[in-house]
């Protein structure tokens, strides 16, 4: 009771506030930092939740180039890789040819047809003299760049012209290939366009 | 609300992310074949599990083998009508090749002190353009080389595996037996490393007699000691020295010790498939 009635004698004191400041701004920086770190990271490494996706592997693509290479995605690999070394040069890496070197192979009618026997018959003997190809004369002449070739690298490039730049036909076999060199015989003479195009496809 | 927050936020993390990720998985198809993996156990290899379980297997060996990279392997393996030396001239002269430029020096310095034998290695990394583009060029010099897809890391190098535990490895594994301790080696390949069903008898029944530094404790009570009768057992461990039975004796498996070592001979994770590929390595050389 006398400390009650003393305590008019105290000076009175308002109870502590805690006052209300925003939330300092490098917080807030370092905080987005953060999570941009984070998400770059996880988008490198995380495989984006790819079930198929283990490290090393750090994405479906890492992944996807050390699928081992066989059949149809390796013969295909060989051609382009033929093509770059041998036929790019003249006819173009895009296939549309080069003016006064060759003719385009992207939509060549002599390139998409059915029958493979007649598209072989070029790069093993050769072509001479004037030609239509894509609607355009053409009058130039290629040596038998493709005898010298084992048979599968030929088949290999002649299946990837078939099947490049929009070219949707079927692929050339290293059988195929062998025929059309035994039909042809050893040495033949470069063809003309009218002979190439009296060939059966 | 905060707790019903964070119990549910760590269930969506551990229950409900990983069954939508890996819930509906089913069989695989193996790498260049036709054929899936994996295959249901069947008979022993199925009641195995449980006595793998039951005895505790997993707390001293772990079926997950680790993998801290992969890396192509371009091998020569023949030189054909070429020299040794000539062929490294080559090999320097092929070094301006684009493709292959930003590799010269580990290529052309790999052949520093070799003299001629094979197989060598000429290329191992992880860059699959140059290691096709090396191929590619040695193709037509007469020389034979081989490419292959190889795993990396400790567990591939002690003989573990040829590549890594995947998920689908364990499809018909309940409960998986992963294992977090090795104070044993890793059994994703003991089928693989230790195909002989009497070998895995030998060792569970004493383990130091097939391999004298082995801290495995023996599982003698899984096998029965016995008179001979009539004709040996076909099963008889084949067992010497010291760890022999007395004479007109032999060492039987009793039920349990079959399923076990089934399940053992069952455990290969040895075929390559999309999630882990590698090269396998032919049999026939």
């Amino acid at each position: 009771m006398s400390a009650e009635n003393s305590s008019c004698s105290v000076p009175t004191v308002s109870e502590p506030t805690a006052p209300r400041s925003a939330a300092p701004m490098w917080i807030i920086v370092v905080t987005l930092l953060l999570l941009f770190l984070g998400g770059y990271y996880f988008d490198q490494h995380g495989g984006w939740f790819n079930a198929k996706v283990y490290a090393p592997y750090a994405n479906a693509e890492k992944l996807e180039a050390f699928q081992p290479k066989s059949g149809a995605a390796a013969a295909l690999a060989r051609g382009k890789f033929v093509y770059d070394s041998v036929c790019g040069i003249c006819h173009g890496a895009d296939g549309l040819g080069k003016p006064g070197q060759a003719p385009p192979l992207a939509a060549s009618e002599m390139v998409i047809c059915k029958g493979v026997s007649r598209l072989a018959h070029i790069p093993l003997a050769g072509l001479n003299g004037p030609i239509k190809v894509c609607g355009k004369d053409w009058s130039l002449s290629m040596a038998a760049m493709g005898a010298a070739l084992p048979d599968e690298d030929v088949a290999a490039v002649l299946t990837y012209i078939r099947t490049s730049w929009g070219n949707q036909a079927g692929p050339v076999t290293a059988d195929d290939v062998k025929k059309v060199r035994a039909d042809m015989g050893r040495n033949a003479p470069a063809l003309t366009g009218v002979q190439l195009l009296n060939l059966p496809e | 609300m905060a707790a019903f927050v964070a119990l549910g936020a760590s269930w969506c993390g551990f229950v409900l992310a990983p069954m939508l990720q890996l819930g509906g998985a089913k069989q695989t198809v193996i790498l260049q074949s036709a054929d899936n993996w994996p295959q249901q156990r069947t008979g022993d290899a199925t009641l195995g599990l449980s006595v793998y379980r039951a005895y505790g297997c997993a707390a001293c060996h772990t079926e997950q083998v680790r993998q801290t990279g992969a890396a192509f392997e371009v091998t020569l393996t023949s030189l054909g009508t070429q020299k040794a030396a000539d062929f490294k001239d080559f090999i320097k002269s092929l070094m301006v090749v684009p493709d292959l430029a930003t590799s010269s020096n580990s290529i052309v310095g790999s052949l520093d002190k070799w003299n001629g034998e094979l197989p060598k290695t000429l290329y191992s990394g992880d860059d699959g353009d140059v290691a096709s583009a090396l191929a590619d060029h040695l193709k037509p010099v007469g020389v034979k080389t081989e490419t292959r897809i190889i795993a990396t890391g400790p567990d591939i190098a002690r003989g573990w595996g040829s590549r890594q535990s995947v998920a689908a490895d364990y499809l018909y594994d309940a409960p998986v037996q992963l294992g977090s301790l090795r104070a044993g080696p890793d059994l994703a390949n003991i089928g693989v490393r230790a195909p002989d069903a009497n070998w895995q008898w030998q060792h569970l029944y004493a383990p130091k007699s097939v391999t004298p530094n082995s801290t495995m404790p023996s599982f003698k009570f899984l096998f029965e000691v016995r008179a001979v009768g009539a004709a040996p057992s076909p099963d008889a461990l084949k067992l010497t020295g010291a760890f022999a039975p007395a004479a007109g004796f032999e060492v039987v498996p009793k039920a349990e010790a079959k399923q076990l070592a089934a399940y053992l001979l069952s455990l290969k994770a040895n075929v390559p498939l999309y999630e882990a590929p590698f090269t396998p390595v032919t049999a026939a050389k």
